[in-house]
């Protein structure tokens, strides 16, 4: 990376790789999506003293705030970097004091989320519910350029956190309402312009057209790129779960398994070519997205090592992957469900068709909103458990447009039920370890999980809640001012050891004193 | 909010129905959702991003001669309300909380009611004649399907049943170390506290600490239990029966 020179307060790219216990770099802490630290000050022996540092309550200057806090900030040189819908912030790390508010003007689009900031030395990047990619100044907030990645009057709009590999900005889009396609770019860091764009569902002449009726269905299949991925420097691979085809509810228009949405792929980075595939849900007419974080494991399969993937997904299944392949090792459900008749022999689920929508309702688990969502599960690779907050539930599927060629979702759902329990899953055999249960169900929460033998997440009532990973014991709680709402984080500064988490309006700082 | 762009006035968009049906129907479909020659324009970017004719017009009046649209002289106006109309069928696709459910009562009636007297167990708690005499002429059949399967109205819901806001309460019994126990409608629980509004209205709250016993009885429990139950031909069955109960 020649002629690359760092600031005081940038980001070193080989942090990027290997971050220090002093830095979070990038979405999901490093490039695995483990969530999981190497950090013990804070451990077992001593966090029933954990208490709280600062708080830092969202001033949103003249604009107005349109969603909780979901994105997982960055720290890095002692400052916090985070998004709200069209808002960015920066905030010292060891004291929670702002030091500069960005706000964007928007021209529209849904104000569902964002979930943060990818950083390349000094500069910052995010995306809008306008679909604008903008670069700020990390020293001051103040913007560099903003360029436009999709259409917000096609009804796109987007939420992800940029991920930087390398000189690659990869940024993904949203919007599954009127049926338009979705895809993945890499962009410049210098000056935004594309470099590549994955297409997630195929063009004519392209391979897995054979999975699509016509062109017409394909260019309005969807697969939207909600969640920021992970990555294997190895292997060389990017690795992303790719949103559910449109219409949404209505397939009759579609047939086919409708390649590559509700898919695990792995992409080369420098290009965005396909290496591999492994659909989690073929012809998908549920609104399951499969975009939940393909969680790296360097793992075991019959006492030899591998490198696996491994993934929570919407529609209720655990999914193991050989990474290097997108070979099946284990798809096992982690909820009860309904709706597959088992598994083909790659391992993908067969969709059982009485359970698409009807005219009259079909009672399906999962639930629309699934089994889990774009909130972060965790691998703790002391405990060889992989973590999620799944929700158990029920929705009505109706299907509302019976033409043969349907237009937008074609269809609602009403959600009748959901309770949530944290789930602690064997990768090894898919079977769940410890359960706690919950009394009551609502939006999935993301997790950490770290060398001091701990486990940090949310419960649906408002706590903020510290369990031993190794039995699912509760060893620490607080009643914060709203549901946990993004993943929480943690880094070391001067020695000590804060964990951040948001929610609602309020981002925490928790350490020992 | 599923529509983030002006909403068209609506007596432009009748107008510009009845323009549209006369000039374009023939190749765009009637619901300009496309036709033999014409390609829809409810997905289209260019119509779409559209406002007040701005874009289409050069196209209605220019036509596509490569493709086979004949150029339409049409006043600004008439353009316009096309346009109005064009956007309110954009609008109509993007809106899906407003899409209309199709005809749910489909099941049979006779099944229903062995089901509500049977499997489905419904009398240990519940009387047609009783506390669900009229339960057809209280709620529509779609909102009544969601309300059977499980009652409580939940802030996750889609707005099927935003207009029933009912709750209904566990009671619970919280029996501290002292030996003396509380009973009353459950105002909160997590697993560290818990909360109970008494008979007399009086709130009580407690630390679940390790001596402290909580018995929550929930009168929605076999709801619960039944989701795992139910096919979808009893789901059918129970509300053709229900529907009956006016």
């Amino acid at each position: 990376m020649t002629g690359f020179s760092l600031s005081a307060q940038g980001l070193d790219p080989a942090h990027l790789l290997k971050p220090p216990t002093d830095t979070w770099p990038t979405y999901n802490g490093d490039y695995s999506g483990r969530r999981f630290s190497p950090l013990a000050r804070i451990n077992s022996s001593n966090v029933t003293a954990m208490t709280l540092a600062w708080e830092y309550r969202l001033d949103a200057g003249s604009g107005t705030l349109t969603s909780a806090i979901k994105s997982t900030p960055l720290e890095v040189n002692g400052v916090l970097y985070f998004t709200l819908p069209d808002h960015a912030w920066a905030v010292d790390a060891r004291t929670g004091r702002q030091l500069w508010h960005y706000q964007w003007e928007s021209h529209g689009g849904i104000h569902i989320g964002s979930r943060g900031f990818g950083m390349y030395g000094s500069w910052l990047y995010f995306e809008t519910p306008d679909n604008y990619l903008i670069s700020l100044n990390a020293k001051d907030g103040s913007e560099r350029w903003h360029v436009e990645i999709a259409d917000v009057k096609q009804e796109y709009f987007s939420t992800p956190a940029p991920i930087v590999v390398r000189n690659h900005i990869i940024v993904g889009v949203g919007g599954d309402s009127l049926d338009v396609p979705g895809f993945l770019e890499s962009r410049d860091p210098e000056t935004g312009q594309l470099q590549w764009r994955w297409n997630t569902t195929p063009r004519k002449g392209e391979a897995g057209t054979e999975s699509w009726p016509n062109p017409e269905a394909m260019e309005h299949g969807g697969g939207m790129t909600w969640v920021p991925g992970t990555y294997d420097p190895e292997l060389n691979l990017y690795y992303l779960g790719t949103g559910n085809p449109n219409p949404v509810m209505a397939g009759q228009g579609r047939k086919g398994d409708n390649l590559w949405t509700c898919s695990i792929v792995a992409l080369n980075p420098d290009t965005g070519k396909l290496a591999w595939y492994f659909q989690a849900s073929p012809h998908d007419t549920h609104d399951w997205d499969a975009a939940e974080t393909p969680v790296l494991i360097d793992g075991e399969v019959e006492g030899h090592p591998r490198k696996l993937l491994a993934q929570s997904s919407r529609n209720g299944y655990f999914f193991v992957l050989d990474r290097t392949n997108g070979k099946n090792i284990l798809s096992k459900p982690f909820i009860d469900i309904n709706w597959s008749k088992g598994l083909d022999t790659k391992g993908q689920p067969i969709g059982n068709p009485e359970k698409e929508p009807k005219p009259d309702g079909t009672l399906v688990t999962p639930a629309l909103t699934g089994a889990a969502n774009w909130p972060s599960p965790s691998y703790d690779p002391e405990t060889g458990l992989f973590y999620v907050n799944a929700l158990s539930s029920y929705s009505i599927y109706y299907l509302t447009d019976t033409a043969d060629k349907p237009e937008g979702y074609g269809g609602r759902d009403s959600g009748v039920y959901s309770t949530m329990a944290l789930k602690a899953i064997d990768y090894r055999t898919g079977q769940v370890r410890w359960t706690h249960e919950y009394n009551r169900g609502g939006p999935s929460i993301g997790i950490l999980t770290t060398a001091g033998k701990l486990l940090f997440t949310g419960d649906p009532s408002g706590n903020f809640i510290v369990y031993d990973p190794s039995n699912g014991k509760i060893l620490w709680h607080a009643h914060l001012v709203s549901n946990v709402s993004n993943g929480p984080m943690t880094y070391e500064l001067d020695g000590h050891q804060y964990v951040v988490v948001g929610a609602g309006d309020t981002l925490y700082g928790f350490t020992l004193l | 909010m599923l529509i983030s762009r002006a909403v068209p006035d609506a007596a432009a968009v009748e107008r510009g129905q009845k323009i549209f049906v006369g000039n374009c129907g023939f190749c765009h479909g009637t619901t300009a959702q496309g036709g033999d020659s014409g390609p829809d324009l409810v997905r289209s970017p260019l119509a779409l991003d559209d406002e007040r004719g701005d874009k289409i017009g050069p196209v209605i009046e220019q036509g596509r001669p490569g493709k086979g649209m004949p150029a339409f002289h049409l006043p600004a106006d008439q353009i316009q309300d096309i346009a109005a109309f064009l956007r309110s069928r954009q609008q109509a696709a993007i809106d899906r909380n407003a899409y209309s459910i199709l005809d749910v009562v489909t099941g049979d009636r006779e099944k229903g009611r062995e089901y509500f007297n049977g499997a489905g167990r419904c009398r240990s708690c519940h009387s047609p004649t009783g506390d669900l005499a009229g339960i057809a002429k209280k709620y529509d059949a779609v909102t009544l399907q969601s309300r059977f399967l499980y009652p409580r109205t939940r802030s996750s819901d889609t707005q099927l049943n935003r207009s029933d806001a009912q709750s209904i309460h566990s009671q619970v019994t919280v029996t501290p170390a002292s030996g003396q126990p509380f009973s009353g409608t459950l105002e909160y629980l997590d697993d560290f506290n818990v909360a109970l509004r008494d008979p007399a209205g009086e709130y009580h709250s407690f630390s679940r600490d390790a001596h402290v016993k909580v018995e929550v009885h929930d009168p929605l429990a076999a709801h619960a239990e039944l989701l795992k139950k139910y096919t979808d031909a009893d789901m059918h069955n129970l509300l053709a029966y229900l529907v009956t109960l006016k």
